[in-house]
């Protein structure tokens, strides 16, 4: 099996864990049993995703052009996928909140089934990415991105509660929710912060300057103030609820230009 | 209702301008208005092109967008005077934001300002010492540290600090932000970019500085030569410039310059950029001899070159590389003893190997000459922007994995029973930290049920 298919498997997977959430959800959301098989259910799609990527690591040095998958859109979905399955556990631990799972848990599969409309062959890394800056880089960006994702999908179950009280009582007391939405930012930020501190490293390694308003960087940028703003919001004027979950969204939307949207820009990214 | 009204007017009246001032600048409503004006107008940079020329603008853009472009530097947003004014703000708010806070830190780092997040009493049986002594187990064990432990008369008082150093993560975060803008102002200030472009087997000194005119570097740049490696499925493995540096004509650094592996002399960054084909550097060709064995020999551009073993001289005229279905291949002119000139065409899928004075000539290869693109960098402002990153980077590891948290306990001896006041404080996690200090008692003093009474502080 290589690790391609595995990657199929698993975006199957994760559709399977949505409607074994979506059954324990409908048979009663405070269910504990419902919840532990729900958990259990995420962490070993979430194990194999793992096999997935560290098969396809193996692969490549197989072929003779080992590098870490992280050279390239199909590799950095997967991976994505992977950081927003990792978060959405944590999450599920933390707060105990099965309601983020009905959200996060498709996001996954869309971007999982992204996947399957690019080339998935492995090819040898081109000159410009071969740095050990590499994969401290791409990692913490997405990490830093999945805590955005599971913040923005509490940031619309918040909405969503908040439009509609019929609504309101089947998901999470709001006030859990909200704490989703800013816990989720108090971790993404940081790891955003250091994804744009290797990537300046990097570029002032590699090209000399460490930062060349090139629109990928530009826009990471926008992101960092959007969600600092997010927290001085939710700190010093405390900003709750809806008003704060406005703010992730607006965050996450500039997180998905920085990702999909740059690659329509001309830049230095442009092969991501 | 009138009397509050009349101090306000008065206090404005005084107070005045300078007050205002003050307020705008330590207020936290101007750095989320700035962050995102800071935000709104990168969003801009990013859809007009930069650093394009105006007449390229001026041809795409509407008559008003143009004006709107050259009236606000669109064009260089980044380098725009609002732009750099927003930052400016930006600094003096965090600054502002950075005293006002620092003030109050020694307070909070020697537990002064006597805030707390809640506070309990629960009354015991038994002795102090007793009851001292089954809380401590409990909260050295959950807060992983000892107390400090002080008694005045029949009152006992322990005190827990965890974490202290969490206190440190604002301050770091906030002046971090501050030395990575002052890094790039030394950056834009002091440091420059440019280009230079120089031919394998030449050297400069001279580039051109990015942002228009051109200097001088303190070293001259002898390329010796540029290779272009590729994978066997043909994409680009590596760009990489063998170079000499030579100060006063004596060589001082000898090395390659490969993409993300750039050269450093005296603070300037000789980095990879790109390459162009500039001609060809030679052509190698073979002399079938009548033996079947094969002798192979190199022919220059611009040179005359002795026939190997024949006494023709050759000299290149042209190289085709593979334009047609004869394959690479080169022109030359062939000059015989008799001072005869004729032209010769050697190409490598030719079936009958051209002749050169009796001899047989096959064609084997070439190698272009290239010239390598190499990037200038000077930027005094970089260290100040890594020590910026650091103290950020940790700034924000402190707030995230440390969490300062305090726990008092006062044991007091009332009417025969045994009074003990908690009262704790905690950064982050708050309602945890309380729900577990709640419980840590429960299980001290073996009275869970009845539980201890819980007054939230101020």
């Amino acid at each position: 099996m290589t690790s391609v298919d595995l990657n199929s498997y698993v975006t199957f997977g994760y559709l399977g864990v949505f409607l074994v959430a979506l059954l324990a959800q409908a048979a009663g959301a405070g269910a504990s049993w419902g919840r532990r098989l729900v958990r259990g259910t995420l962490i070993f799609v979430w194990v194999a995703h793992t096999a997935s990527i560290g098969l396809r690591w193996v692969e490549s040095y197989r072929m003779g052009i080992g590098h870490a998958p992280l050279s390239n859109l199909y590799e950095s979905l997967v991976f994505f996928a992977w950081a927003i399955g990792l978060a959405l556990i944590l999450a599920h631990y933390r707060f105990r909140a099965g309601a983020i799972l009905l959200l996060g848990l498709p996001m996954t599969v869309l971007v999982m089934a992204y996947t399957f409309l690019l080339d998935p062959e492995i090819k040898p890394l081109i000159p410009a990415l071969q740095s050990n800056w590499l994969v401290a880089h791409v990692v913490t960006c997405f990490l830093g991105y999945a805590g955005f994702a599971v913040s923005f999908v509490a940031a619309i179950l918040v909405l969503l509660s908040d439009s509609s009280s019929s609504l309101a009582k089947r998901l999470p007391a709001t006030r859990i929710l909200d704490e989703i939405v800013y816990k989720s930012v108090l971790v993404g930020l940081p790891m955003l912060t250091l994804g744009i501190v290797t990537g300046a490293a990097w570029a002032d390694y590699a090209w000399g300057s460490y930062w060349s308003w090139d629109p990928k960087e530009t826009w990471s940028l926008i992101t960092w103030m959007v969600y600092s703003a997010f927290l001085h919001a939710r700190l010093a004027r405390g900003w709750s609820g809806a008003k704060a979950a406005m703010l992730s969204v607006i965050g996450f939307g500039a997180v998905m230009f920085t990702y999909f949207g740059v690659n329509y820009l001309p830049g230095l990214h442009s092969y991501f | 209702m009138t009397a509050p009204e009349t101090n306000q007017a008065g206090s404005s009246e005084t107070g005045g301008v300078f007050d205002e001032t003050i307020g705008f600048f330590t207020s936290v409503k101007t750095t989320i208005a700035v962050l995102f004006l800071l935000a709104a107008a990168s969003v801009i940079g990013t859809l007009i092109p930069q650093e394009a020329g105006l007449a390229e603008l001026k041809a795409t853009s509407s008559p008003f967008l143009y004006r709107l472009i050259i009236l606000l530097d669109l064009h260089q947003l980044y380098r725009s005077w609002w732009f750099l004014l927003l930052l400016v703000i930006l600094s003096i708010n965090l600054l502002a934001c950075l005293l006002k806070r620092t003030r109050t830190l020694p307070g909070d780092w020697k537990g002064k300002d006597g805030q707390v997040s809640f506070r309990m009493t629960v009354e015991d049986g038994r002795s102090p010492s007793e009851v001292k002594n089954l809380l401590a187990e409990q909260f050295n064990s959950l807060l992983g540290i000892q107390p400090k432990e002080s008694a005045s008369g029949d009152t006992i008082s322990l005190a827990w600090v965890k974490h202290r150093i969490h206190l440190l993560g604002f301050p770091l975060i906030h002046s971090a932000i501050i030395i990575i803008l002052l890094g790039g102002l030394v950056g834009i200030v002091y440091g420059y970019r440019g280009y230079v472009s120089i031919k394998e087997g030449e050297e400069a000194d001279r580039f051109v500085i990015k942002s228009g005119g051109s200097g001088t570097l303190p070293f001259t740049i002898a390329v010796d030569e540029f290779t272009l490696t590729r994978y066997p499925t043909g994409e680009p493995k590596e760009y990489r410039s063998e170079v000499r540096l030579l100060e006063n004509g004596k060589e001082v650094l000898k090395g390659p310059i490969i993409v993300n592996s750039p050269m450093t002399y005296r603070n300037i960054s000789l980095y990879q950029s790109d390459y162009r084909a500039v001609g060809v550097k030679w052509v190698k060709l073979a002399i079938l001899n009548p033996g079947s064995e094969v002798e192979e020999f190199l022919v220059r551009p611009f040179q005359t070159t002795s026939l190997p073993g024949a006494s023709e001289q050759i000299r290149l005229h042209s190289l085709d590389p593979g334009s047609s279905a004869r394959g690479q291949g080169v022109e030359m002119i062939a000059t015989g003893p008799d001072g005869e000139s004729r032209r010769v065409e050697v190409f490598r899928n030719d079936p009958e190997p051209a002749e050169v004075g009796g001899r047989k000539i096959k064609f084997v290869g070439y190698q272009t000459l290239y010239a390598t693109g190499l990037q200038v960098g000077y930027d005094p402002g970089t260290l100040l922007v890594w020590w910026g990153s650091g103290l950020l980077v940790t700034g924000f590891l402190l707030t995230l994995f440390t969490n300062h948290r305090r726990l008092g306990v006062i044991i007091r001896e009332e009417e025969g029973r045994t009074t003990v006041e908690i009262a704790g404080r905690s950064r982050r996690l708050r309602q945890e930290f309380r729900q577990v200090v709640r419980e840590k008692v429960g299980l001290a003093l073996g009275n869970p049920q009845a539980g201890p009474r819980v007054r939230k502080g101020v």
